[in-house]
C-alpha cells in the first residue's frame, strides 16, 4: 500500500526560484525510503510541504490514498506524519516529559495517558531516555529520540527524519539505525532526507534520487550501485580524488600551548590544546560538532579570551591579542557561517573591506576605488559568478559567497589560513573547487589550519590530522596513521 | 541594481499615493473640499520659504541625530532632549563669545555628550537606550525650564531668557534678491558631512556594519560597544547642533515653555525613517516634513480645519512614506538584538 504519493508537485518560491520542477513518486507502507540529492535539490522543501508547514504551488499529495490539503504542520500531524528537523525543536528547560507533554496537548493526551504510551512505546522500540530529565543535560543523540517518540507518541504513521545523522557520533548513528529498523518492522513508514551515500546503502529499502528540482530515479537500493546514485545525484561523475603534491613543511608557523578556554556557558569548552601548524602544511582538526573546535579557533584568532596558555604566531607571542592586531600579523579566519564573515546586506565591495580595512583606507578614509578594484580582481580570479559588484552578498548562491570569502581571505595573501567548515552547505562542484583552492594554499607554502566535522574532507586534505573530543585533542599524527574507522572511534570518544 | 531603484520608486510613488488618498478620505469625511486640502498640505508651505528653509534645517539635524545612530541598530529617542541641552549650552556659551562658531560648537558637544552616555550605558551596561533617553528627554527639558526662568531669565520679558548678543548670530544671506538663512547653508554642509562620515570612512563602515550583523563585526575585529557608543555619540552631536543652531540661527532666545523647540526631535525620528536614514534622503525628507507643517498651518488660515486635523493629515502622510522602511528597519533590529545575545 502506498503510504504517501507525490503527484507532479511543484513549487515556485515569491522570489521566483523553482524549487520543485514537478516530482513524483510513491512511498510505500513499512519501508524505509532514501530521498537522495546535494544542497538545493529541493528534499527539504519537498518534505516541508508534505509536513504542511509550506503550500505547493501546484500538484497534489496522498496520504494513505486521500488527498491531502494541509493548511499548516497540524493538519499534517492529524494525518498521520511527524517530523524531526535537523535542528531539534525542544525546549531545553523542560524535561524529556514536559516536552512529549507540550506536544502532545494539541491532540488531547493529558499527561497519564501520555506516559502510558510512553512507557509502551520504550518498551516496545527499544527507545530509552530518561523521561525526567532536562532536556539541557541531553546529549544530542538522546534529543534526537526524544523527537522520535514525540512524533510516535502523536501516532505518526509516516515519519520524515532530515539528515537525521548529521549531528550524531558514529556510535549513535549505528544506534539510530537500529532503532528505525525496528521501527520498520513494525510497520512505520519512514522518510530519510540525506545526501550521504553510504547511508542509502546502510539503512534505505528504496531511494529516491532529486536533481535540481526533479526526481532522477527511485529505484530499489540493493539493485542499485554507489556509483550509480552518485552520478544520479549530481549528473556527473564525481571526482573524489584530489591530487595531492608531495610538500615537505617548513618552519612552524602557528604554535598553541595547552590553551585553555571557556565556552558561552562558563564550563571550558577547550582543556588543555596544544598543536602546531607548519608552512607548506595543512592540519586538519577532526571531530563532532561541539568538542571545542569552534572555542579553540576563536581563542586563536582572538575573537575569544584564552583563560590559560599560549598562542604564538610567526614567533610572536599573540595570546589576548585584539583581533585585528591578530588579521595583521598575517592570519586570515574563514569562519564557518557565511552569514558572520560576510555582511548579507552590503555589496561585494563593501565586503572587501571587512577584514582589510587598514588596506583599503588612508588615514580615516575609506579608499573605495581600489577597494572596487579588488572585489573585481577577487570576482574574475575566484570565479564568483555575479552581475554586478553593487549586488548584496546575500542575493549570491552559498557557493559564489563561500568563493568570494575565500578569496578576499586568500588576496591578504597571509602566511596563515584558518578555515572552519569551508565546504560546509556547497554544493559538489563548489565544494572541490574550495578544496582545490585550499590545497594550492598549501602548495605555494602557506600554514593551514581546517578544522571540519566532514571526514572525507578533513582526509583529501590534511597532511596532519589532529581529533579534538570534549576539548582536549585526543589524537594527532600524519593522515596515514589513521583510517576512517579509527577516527570514527576516536570522534566518538574511545581511544584507538 | 536597476530592480532596487525601481522598488524604490515605486515605494515612494505607492506611499505618496496610499498617503494622499487616505488623507483625501478623512477630509472628505469630515466635510472639508479633499483637492484644495492636498493643495495647501503640499505646496501651501512653500508661500514661505524662509520659514520654510529655516524649520527644515532642525529637523534636518535631528533626523541625523535619529539615523545616525540608527545605522549602528541603536534608537535614539533622545534628539529632543540632546536638543534642549545643546540650545541651552549655546545660549549660555553665546553670552560669553563674540561669535557664532564657540557656542554652535559648544551646542554640540554638549547633545554629544548627552548621547555618549546614553549610548556606553548601553554597550557596557546593557541599560536600555530607549529607555535612558526617554527619561533624559524630561530631565532635561525641565531642566532647561528652570534655568530660562531663573538664571537665564530675561527682566524685560520675563517669558523668555536673556537674548543672543548681535555678534554671535548667525543671519541671513543675500543671493541676488533671494534672501537665504546661512543656519540652512550649515546644516546643508553637516549632512553632507554626515554622508562622508557614514559611507566614506572606516568609523561611518564601522558603525555600518556593526548595525547590519554584530557577529561580522565581531569577526572583523570591530568591537560593537565602542561603535554603538560612539553612533550614539555622534547622534547627539548633531540633536545638540540642531538646539544650537535653532537658538543661534533663529529665535536668538529661548522662551519659558521651550515653544521653539518641543517635538522638533520627535520630528527628526520620522524625517529619518522618511529619508531611508540616508543623509542626503534626510535633507530631502527634511524639507518636504517642513512642507507640511507649514502647508497644515495655511490649510488651518483659508480652510479654517482644525490644527488637530492638519497634523493628522501631515502624520498619515508622513507615516505612509515612512511605514516600508520603518518595517525593514525593525525587523532587521529585532533581528541584530537576538544576534548579539548570541555572541555575547
Amino acid at each position: 500500500m502506498e503510504a504517501v504519493s507525490f503527484e507532479e508537485v511543484r513549487k515556485v518560491y515569491p522570489d521566483g526560484t523553482y524549487a520543485l520542477k514537478g516530482v513524483s513518486f510513491s512511498v510505500e507502507q513499512g519501508e524505509i525510503h532514501g530521498l537522495l540529492g546535494e544542497n538545493g535539490a529541493g528534499k527539504t522543501t519537498l518534505m516541508r510541504i508534505l509536513y504542511g508547514e509550506i503550500k505547493p504551488t501546484g500538484g497534489r499529495i496522498k496520504v494513505f490514498g486521500r488527498e491531502a490539503r494541509f493548511s499548516g504542520p497540524w493538519d499534517a500531524i492529524k494525518a498521520g506524519i511527524g517530523m524531526v528537523y535537523q535542528k531539534f525543536s525542544l525546549v531545553e528547560g523542560f524535561t524529556v516529559m514536559e516536552n512529549i507533554v507540550l506536544s502532545s496537548t494539541r491532540i488531547g493526551m493529558d499527561e497519564r495517558a501520555v506516559r502510558k504510551r510512553l512507557d509502551y512505546l520504550i518498551e516496545a522500540t527499544g527507545l530509552k531516555v530518561p523521561l525526567d530529565q532536562e532536556v539541557s543535560n541531553l546529549p544530542v543523540g538522546m534529543r534526537q529520540r526524544v523527537e522520535i517518540l514525540k512524533a510516535l507518541v502523536r501516532e505518526a504513521k509516516v515519519l520524515i527524519l532530515d539528515e537525521p545523522t548529521s549531528v550524531l557520533t558514529p556510535l549513535e548513528v549505528r544506534d539510530l539505525f537500529k532503532v528505525l529498523r525496528r521501527l520498520r518492522d513494525d510497520g512505520l513508514t519512514i522518510i530519510f532526507i540525506t545526501h550521504k551515500l553510504k547511508e542509502v546503502r546502510e539503512i534505505t529499502d528504496r531511494v529516491t534520487v532529486l536533481r535540481r528540482g526533479r526526481v532522477v530515479g527511485t529505484h530499489r537500493t540493493e539493485e542499485v550501485s554507489d556509483v550509480e546514485l552518485a552520478r544520479m545525484m549530481v549528473g556527473r561523475e564525481v571526482l573524489f580524488q584530489l591530487s595531492r603534491k608531495k610538500v615537505s613543511p617548513g618552519r612552524p608557523v602557528l604554535k598553541v600551548k595547552d590553551l585553555w578556554v571557556e565556552g558561552d556557558d562558563g564550563v571550558w569548552a577547550v582543556k588543555g590544546a596544544s598543536l602546531t601548524v607548519r608552512e607548506g602544511e595543512i592540519v586538519g582538526i577532526a571531530g563532532v560538532q561541539g568538542n571545542g573546535q569552534k572555542e579553540l579557533v576563536e581563542a586563536i584568532v582572538g575573537i575569544r579570551k584564552a583563560q590559560r596558555g599560549q598562542v604564538i604566531i610567526g614567533g610572536e607571542e599573540l595570546t589576548g591579542r585584539a583581533t585585528r592586531e591578530v588579521y595583521d600579523r598575517g592570519l586570515a579566519y574563514i569562519p564557518d557561517l557565511r552569514p558572520v564573515g560576510l555582511v548579507m546586506e552590503m555589496n561585494l565591495v563593501e565586503n572587501v573591506v571587512l577584514t582589510r580595512i587598514k588596506e583599503f583606507s588612508s588615514g580615516p578614509v575609506i579608499e573605495w576605488g581600489r577597494a572596487r578594484e579588488e572585489a573585481d580582481k577577487i570576482v574574475k580570479s575566484f570565479n564568483v559568478l555575479v552581475d554586478s559588484l553593487n549586488t548584496p552578498v546575500g542575493r549570491l548562491s552559498g557557493g559564489n559567497q563561500q568563493k568570494f570569502m575565500l578569496g578576499r581571505e586568500i588576496s591578504r595573501n597571509p602566511s596563515l589560513v584558518i578555515a572552519s567548515e569551508p565546504t560546509h552547505g556547497l554544493d559538489v562542484a563548489a565544494t572541490e573547487y574550495v578544496r582545490k583552492k585550499i590545497l594550492e594554499l598549501r602548495d605555494s607554502g602557506k600554514a593551514i589550519l581546517l578544522v571540519s566535522t566532514d571526514l572525507d574532507e578533513v582526509f583529501q586534505l590534511s597532511d596532519r590530522i589532529a581529533v579534538m573530543y570534549e576539548g582536549k585533542i585526543i589524537a594527532e599524527g600524519p593522515s596515514e596513521s589513521f583510517s576512517l574507522e579509527r577516527i570514527g572511534l576516536l570522534m566518538g570518544g574511545v581511544r584507538a | 541594481m536597476l530592480r532596487e531603484y525601481l522598488q524604490f520608486v515605486l515605494e515612494v510613488i505607492g506611499s505618496v499615493l496610499a498617503g494622499f488618498s487616505v488623507a483625501a478620505l478623512i477630509m472628505s469625511l469630515m466635510g472639508f473640499d479633499p483637492l484644495k486640502g492636498l493643495y495647501l498640505i503640499t505646496l501651501g508651505g512653500l508661500s514661505d520659504p524662509d520659514y520654510l528653509l529655516s524649520r527644515s534645517s532642525l529637523i534636518m539635524m535631528t533626523g541625523l541625530a535619529f539615523s545616525v545612530p540608527a545605522l549602528a541598530s541603536a534608537f535614539n529617542i533622545g534628539g529632543e532632549g540632546q536638543m534642549y541641552v545643546g540650545g541651552l549650552v549655546a545660549l549660555a556659551v553665546s553670552l560669553y563669545s563674540p561669535n557664532p562658531l564657540l557656542p554652535l560648537a559648544s551646542g554640540a558637544l554638549a547633545g554629544g555628550l548627552v548621547g555618549l552616555v546614553i549610548g556606553a550605558l548601553r554597550a557596557y551596561r546593557e541599560v536600555n537606550e530607549v529607555i535612558t533617553a526617554i527619561m533624559m528627554n524630561w530631565t532635561f527639558y525641565y531642566l532647561s525650564i528652570y534655568l530660562i526662568t531663573t538664571y537665564l531669565y530675561n527682566p524685560l520679558a520675563p517669558y523668555r531668557s536673556v537674548s543672543v548678543p548681535e555678534g554671535s548670530r548667525l543671519s541671513t544671506i543675500d543671493l541676488s534678491g533671494v534672501k537665504l538663512h546661512v543656519s540652512f547653508l550649515v546644516s546643508i554642509a553637516l549632512a553632507l558631512v554626515a554622508y562622508f562620515l557614514v559611507y566614506h570612512t572606516k568609523l561611518g563602515y564601522e558603525i555600518r556594519v556593526s548595525g547590519l550583523s554584530r557577529r561580522s563585526a565581531v569577526y572583523a575585529g570591530i568591537n560593537p560597544r565602542r561603535t554603538f557608543t560612539l553612533s550614539m555619540a555622534l547622534g547627539g552631536v548633531f540633536g545638540g547642533f540642531s538646539g544650537a543652531l535653532n537658538v543661534i540661527g533663529f529665535t536668538y532666545y529661548m522662551d519659558q515653555l521651550l515653544t521653539s523647540m518641543y517635538g522638533m526631535g520627535f520630528d527628526g525620528i520620522g524625517v529619518a525613517l522618511m529619508g531611508r536614514n540616508n543623509p542626503i534622503g534626510i535633507i530631502l525628507s527634511s524639507i518636504f516634513f517642513s512642507m507640511l507643517l507649514l502647508g497644515g498651518q495655511r490649510m488651518q488660515v483659508s480652510m479654517n480645519v482644525p490644527k488637530e486635523l492638519t497634523d493628522a493629515l501631515s502624520g498619515v502622510i508622513i507615516i505612509s512614506l515612512a511605514m516600508p522602511y520603518a518595517y525593514r528597519m525593525l525587523i532587521s533590529y529585532l533581528r541584530v538584538r537576538k544576534v548579539g545575545r548570541g555572541a555575547e
